[in-house]
């Protein structure tokens, strides 16, 4: 399947750290071991036999096709944090991110109301943070996850910065 | 005692208070239940004829009568306690509001971030000539400040106040504390009671009515099971309440211009006025169901901050709708009011190919040729144009909407690509706005034209924020003469938009306040 970017051209992409995918391999198994695991039970209680129902084919495939699904996925981690980036230009903050289902955003600097930065646990142990935009309106789903803490720090002082120069009213 | 200083002027910094009887139009269920409990067993024994005390017990009467009296005794007290610590004030660019007396709650609010402002009236305080004044600033929560009630004329007073201290002009330096005159305005249009009959009639919901009970009729004749009718009847109760409730709130509906901006009113029985000051629409959307169609009408939402997403409740439905049912005379009437400035040499043509039209015509650019699989009957109607004050985004061939957002009211943008547009060379572009029913998005362009629109959408609304100097409406003016612009909306705006300023707004410099 061809995977053109979408992006504007003529933008230096600033890449996030590859130690993100070690988070997201967290989420990930925490997330579908957790779900297939579950998905198993019924498996194994069938097989000893305590369960009548589901049949056998059933409770093999559901599970079977999680865990396809659930390999599938992991296998695309490394490119989709490869794919996450961000690119200060003068006035405004480009972030894309996806391969499949791409998107890439504009977060004009003036219309910033503030700035978040949230570290997970996994994120303390790494070192890195999600830096999360808001504006007024609900609809900017803007976060740069798996920054180096320092970069975070920087981006989020720049950000605000920037921001207080160019504020614009609603 | 009930902001009487207002009219009389005020000088600023005096703290107020609401009318008195307030807290009994608002608690009036609560008072209403109290006396309910309490007499109606009393009140059937006396029409039966028996003796207002039952003997049983006569004895315990005096403890009852006592209870019942301490409660009202302490309903009362409460609601005249929350009256005496509920104050506000106007003063140095704030608005403030005291409540409470065991939780206090302070708030305040800047007047110059003023969204909107409502004065509404429910029934019981119309009959008492009491009004609540809403004031509305960025945030999709509940009101900023509330003042429930004041006098009407007070509750005016205040409203013109605010709208006159947040708009910028100046006070009259000689008396400072006169109160602001109420800003003039002309009637745009209304609504006749007969085209909202006729357009709830018409609605998508009278559709899905027809359909359900075609079926049902069709199932009972099948099944011979005449049993589900009944099931019906709650569906049928609720279907009246929300016609009831459309009519209710679109009775009236009355459109008319000010220099505060756009005033609304409308109800039934409780009454909306709403006032939209310049430049706090965000977002815009002319609609119109296939229906409507027969009668020319279309219907107008806004996005306004503060006003909160609609579907929650009926409130925000009814305050976010501009205009509830119009033909094209009052769509352009109110299109010519939230955007003044349309920035095109034609506004009318385009427009009009925004409204109803397909492929090319005025300018708009439409899902190319090669996205027909993904949108069989939209493609030549799914399309976009920019004017040099506002983005037009048009879709649905049957459920024809129009979406318009000002330039300088831009928030954040996003390019959209999944597998299935990318194999046909397609991209979405969604425009972030706050919360309410619309929802910019321009559908299924092609990848080259939605990238051009992403750059040059950033570039215009980085423009415009540069125009856009001032929250107060009044001062935020850039005089410069219109220049009459060659390409209109042909193309995707090459020029930076800055070499041909345009003044913000041309109707809201005319008439400075006295």
């Amino acid at each position: 399947m061809p995977t053109a970017a979408i992006d504007p051209p003529g933008i230096t992409w600033l890449r996030v750290s590859p130690k993100y995918v070690t988070v997201r391999l967290v989420e990930w198994a925490v997330g579908n071991l957790i779900a297939v695991g579950l998905l198993s039970l019924s498996l194994v209680f069938v097989l000893l036999g305590w369960w009548k129902w589901p049949p056998l084919w059933l409770a093999v495939t559901v599970p079977a096709f999680l865990l396809v699904l659930a390999l599938w996925r992991l296998t695309l981690i490394p490119r989709q944090v490869r794919a996450i980036g961000y690119a200060e230009r003068d006035d405004d903050l480009l972030i894309r991110g996806g391969i499949f289902f791409q998107r890439v955003m504009v977060v004009p600097y003036g219309r910033m109301q503030y700035v978040d930065i949230s570290v997970g646990p996994v994120e303390r142990g790494l070192g890195l943070c999600t830096l999360k935009l808001h504006t007024a309106s609900a609809g900017t789903n803007a976060s740069i996850p798996g920054l180096p803490a320092e970069e975070g720090a920087r981006l989020r002082e720049q950000l605000s910065a920037r921001g207080e120069a160019r504020l614009a009213g609603l | 005692m009930s902001g009487d200083g207002l009219s009389s002027g005020t000088p600023d910094g005096e703290w107020l208070r609401v009318h008195p009887a307030s807290p009994f139009v608002r608690g009036w269920v609560a008072l209403a239940a109290i006396g309910y409990f309490f007499g109606r067993d009393t009140f059937e024994r006396m029409l039966r004829g028996e003796p207002l005390v039952d003997d049983q017990i006569a004895g315990r009467a005096p403890w009852l009568v006592g209870g019942g009296a301490l409660v009202l005794l302490l309903a009362v007290l409460g609601f005249i306690m929350s009256w005496y610590f509920t104050r506000y004030q106007v003063a140095e660019g704030y608005v403030r509001v005291n409540t409470g007396f065991l939780f206090r709650q302070q708030r305040q609010a800047r007047l110059d971030r003023v969204q909107a402002i409502d004065i509404v009236q429910p029934l019981l305080a119309r009959i008492f000539g009491l009004a609540e004044l809403k004031f509305e600033v960025a945030d999709a929560g509940e009101s900023a400040v509330r003042l429930a009630y004041l006098r009407i004329d007070d509750a005016r007073q205040l409203r013109a106040t605010i709208l006159a201290r947040a708009s910028g002009a100046g006070l009259d330096p000689d008396h400072p504390e006169a109160p602001a005159p109420e800003a003039p305005e002309r009637r745009v249009l209304q609504v006749p009671p007969s085209r909202l009959i006729g357009s709830l009639l018409l609605s998508e919901q009278s559709v899905v009515i027809v359909l359900g009970g075609a079926a049902s009729v069709l199932l009972s004749a099948l099944t011979e099971n005449r049993a589900f009718f009944l099931y019906l009847i709650p569906a049928a109760l609720g279907l009246f309440a929300a016609y009831w409730g459309a009519f209710h709130k679109g009775y009236n509906f009355t459109a008319a211009i000010s220099p505060d901006g756009i005033r609304l009113r409308y109800g039934l029985l409780d009454t909306q006025a709403q006032t939209l000051p310049p430049g706090r629409i965000q977002a815009l959307k002319v609609s119109q169901p296939p229906l409507w169609r027969i009668f020319g009408w279309y219907r107008m939402q806004v996005n306004v901050a503060g006003y909160g997403a609609a579907g929650n409740n009926g409130e925000a439905a009814s305050r976010t709708t501009l205009l509830p049912v119009g033909k094209i005379g009052d769509v352009f009437n109110m299109l010519a009011l939230v955007l003044p400035d349309p920035g095109t040499d034609d506004p009318l043509r385009v427009f009009r190919a925004g409204l109803s039209g397909l492929d090319s015509d005025g300018g708009f650019v439409t899902t190319p040729r090669r996205g027909r699989f993904l949108a069989p009957l939209g493609w030549r109607r799914n399309g976009f144009a920019a004017t040099d004050t506002a983005l037009l985004m048009r879709s649905g061939r049957w459920w024809r909407t129009l979406v318009l957002v000002p330039h300088q009211r831009t928030q954040s943008m996003a390019l959209h690509q999944g597998p299935l547009a990318r194999r046909y060379g397609l991209a979405d572009l969604v425009l972030h706005t706050t919360a309410g029913p619309v929802t910019p998005r321009v559908i299924q362009a092609g990848v080259d034209e939605a990238q051009a629109l992403f750059d040059h959408q950033a570039a215009r609304a980085r423009a415009a924020r540069k125009r856009q100097t001032s929250e107060h409406w009044l001062a935020q003016v850039a005089p410069i003469a219109t220049l009459a612009a060659p390409d209109g909306t042909q193309d995707l705006d090459q020029r930076s938009p800055l070499d041909q300023p345009r003044p913000h707004s041309p109707q809201q410099e005319g008439p400075q306040r006295g």
